[in-house]
């Protein structure tokens, strides 16, 4: 094979450049615990700036301190209980000891904890119960409940529909020389799309449940608190007429993302 | 420009897929690499346009390539890789949109390769409605948009039944008879390569070497 150039004068010769990479399925390894702390660190700093409001989520110090009275209080209970030696005297000092007891004392909280749940005649009830009650309470609306009922299936479905985005579509787009965020946008995105659409409907079917559970239990007005109404009353004409609006109600959801998906997915068969 | 394959090796972890590839593409040629399933043809194009690094060896580029091409080194896959979701002219506008077009000229460069591959009449039709002729010919005119200095392609006719592959062929050999590109032509189809190959590469069992 010559060597010959077909033009007069010497060519410019460079390695092709690298376009793969950014996409690739790679570990996470270290890089977790790091955001799991960052997101802590987070929290703390808005709690004490106070752009987080202290009624909705409570400083991650303020939650410690409340976890370690009540592993104070569990240990007490316990000493009085069984008047043991080492426990007693935890229970007459208070939380200067306790911290040096703490961590038998943290088992048996969680010991205390688990026996509550793991009867059979609390264990679902109480926990949708102290849930939902406890954030009424606080805040006296139903928005973090729903908001932490929704949040996560729809998370973890777009999670997984990115995670099966069709890689050699995203090889192509790398081949055609695109931006990373052009490949986000104009195919992991739209790839994603479906699984994100399903997501919003388990979303919205458990933000109807949600809502209508905390209503049902703290609030005076609503659906939920109509149907309890109407059902300690024996009013099955109020009790049906509930039940039919809780039904429209996911009909409309149903229907609206049945457009969605009819308009954004209208490219499936 | 050219290109130039220098003493190439890679593996995957334990397995040597090739093995000291040394290969020249010069422009205006069709090479094409022939070799049994699974001995590492479509690992090789990868390297050669830079969707991975070889672990030994390197591909160089020699010259520059033509101006005005948006990027040299334009694949077609075996697949067609058209976005479901974009309509024919979507779908090669993609390939155009990240470069410095005013949208008229994007559209003139569009309808000029739609009509060049003979899908003018099919420019709003989804990938979903075409065949798998029509599709791998939109995928060549996605090619053809970026006025690419070599063609890389990876069993462009495989996935396609022989009478289409026969037609498609022709309009491959049309193509080179009226603009002459450049193209690596990967196939493991011996009579496809030496119909439309001016060299053939026959890539051995793995690990894959030069033969
Ligand atoms: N990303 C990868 N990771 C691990 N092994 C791979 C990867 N890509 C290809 N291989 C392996 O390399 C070998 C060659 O693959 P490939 O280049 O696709 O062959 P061909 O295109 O000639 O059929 C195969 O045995 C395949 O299993
Ligand atoms: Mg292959």
């Amino acid at each position: 094979m010559a060597e010959d150039q077909s033009s007069g004068q010497a060519d410019e010769i460079k390695t092709v450049p690298y376009r793969g990479g950014s996409f690739e399925i790679r570990p996470l390894g270290i890089i977790s615990p790091f955001v799991f702390i960052g997101l802590i660190a987070f929290w703390e700093f808005g709690s004490r700036t106070g752009f987080i409001s202290g009624l909705v989520l409570p400083s991650p110090t303020e939650v410690f301190t409340a976890f370690r009275h009540a592993v104070c209080a569990s240990v007490r209970f316990a000493a009085t209980a069984d008047h043991r030696l080492g426990l007693r005297q935890c229970a007459r000092d208070n939380c200067r000891t306790c911290n040096r007891s703490f961590f038998c004392g943290a088992g048996r909280f969680v010991a205390i904890g688990f026996s509550h749940i793991s009867n059979p005649e609390n264990r679902p009830v109480t926990i949708v119960y102290y849930l939902v009650w406890h954030w009424r309470r606080i805040e006296g609306r139903n928005n973090p409940v729903i908001l932490f009922g929704t949040f996560f299936p729809t998370v973890i479905a777009t999670y997984g529909g990115v995670d099966n985005v069709d890689r050699n579509l995203i090889r192509m787009g790398q081949s055609f020389g695109l931006s990373w965020s052009s490949i986000v946008r104009k195919i992991i995105f739209p790839g994603a799309l479906p699984a994100i659409l399903s997501g919003c409907r388990i979303s919205a079917s458990i933000a109807i449940i949600l809502l209508v559970a905390a209503e049902m239990i703290g609030a005076e007005f609503g659906i939920g608190a109509y149907i309890l109404l109407a059902g300690s009353l024996f009013a099955t004409d109020q009790l049906i007429a509930g039940v039919a609006v809780l039904s429209v109600l996911g009909l409309c959801f149903a229907w609206v993302i049945g457009r969605a998906e009819k308009y954004f997915l209208r490219w499936r068969a | 420009m050219d290109l130039r394959l220098n003493n190439i090796s890679h593996a995957y972890e334990e397995l040597q897929v090739l093995k000291n590839i040394d290969l020249d593409i010069r422009q205006s040629e069709i090479v094409c690499i022939v070799g049994p399933s699974g001995c590492g043809k479509s690992t090789l194009l990868r390297l050669i346009g830079g969707l991975e690094q070889p672990q030994v060896g390197e591909v160089q580029q020699i010259g520059e390539p033509p101006p005005g091409s948006l990027n040299p080194l334009t694949y077609i896959f075996q697949d067609f890789a058209l976005l479901p979701w974009r309509t024919v002219k979507g779908n090669v506008s993609l390939a155009l949109e990240d470069h410095d077009l005013g949208s008229k000229e994007r559209g003139r460069v569009i309808d000029d390769v739609l009509r060049r591959t003979g899908l003018a009449e099919f420019g709003d039709a989804l990938p979903r409605q075409l065949s798998g002729g029509m599709k791998q010919r939109v995928a060549i005119a996605r090619a053809l948009s970026v006025r690419p200095a070599v063609m890389l392609m990876d069993e462009p006719l495989s996935a396609l039944d022989s009478q289409t592959r026969e037609l498609l062929m022709g309009d491959l050999i049309d193509l080179w008879m009226n603009e002459g590109f450049t193209a690596c032509y990967v196939t493991h189809n011996l009579a496809e390569a030496v119909r439309l190959g001016h060299r053939i590469v026959v890539l051995s069992r793995r690990p894959g070497t030069c033969r």
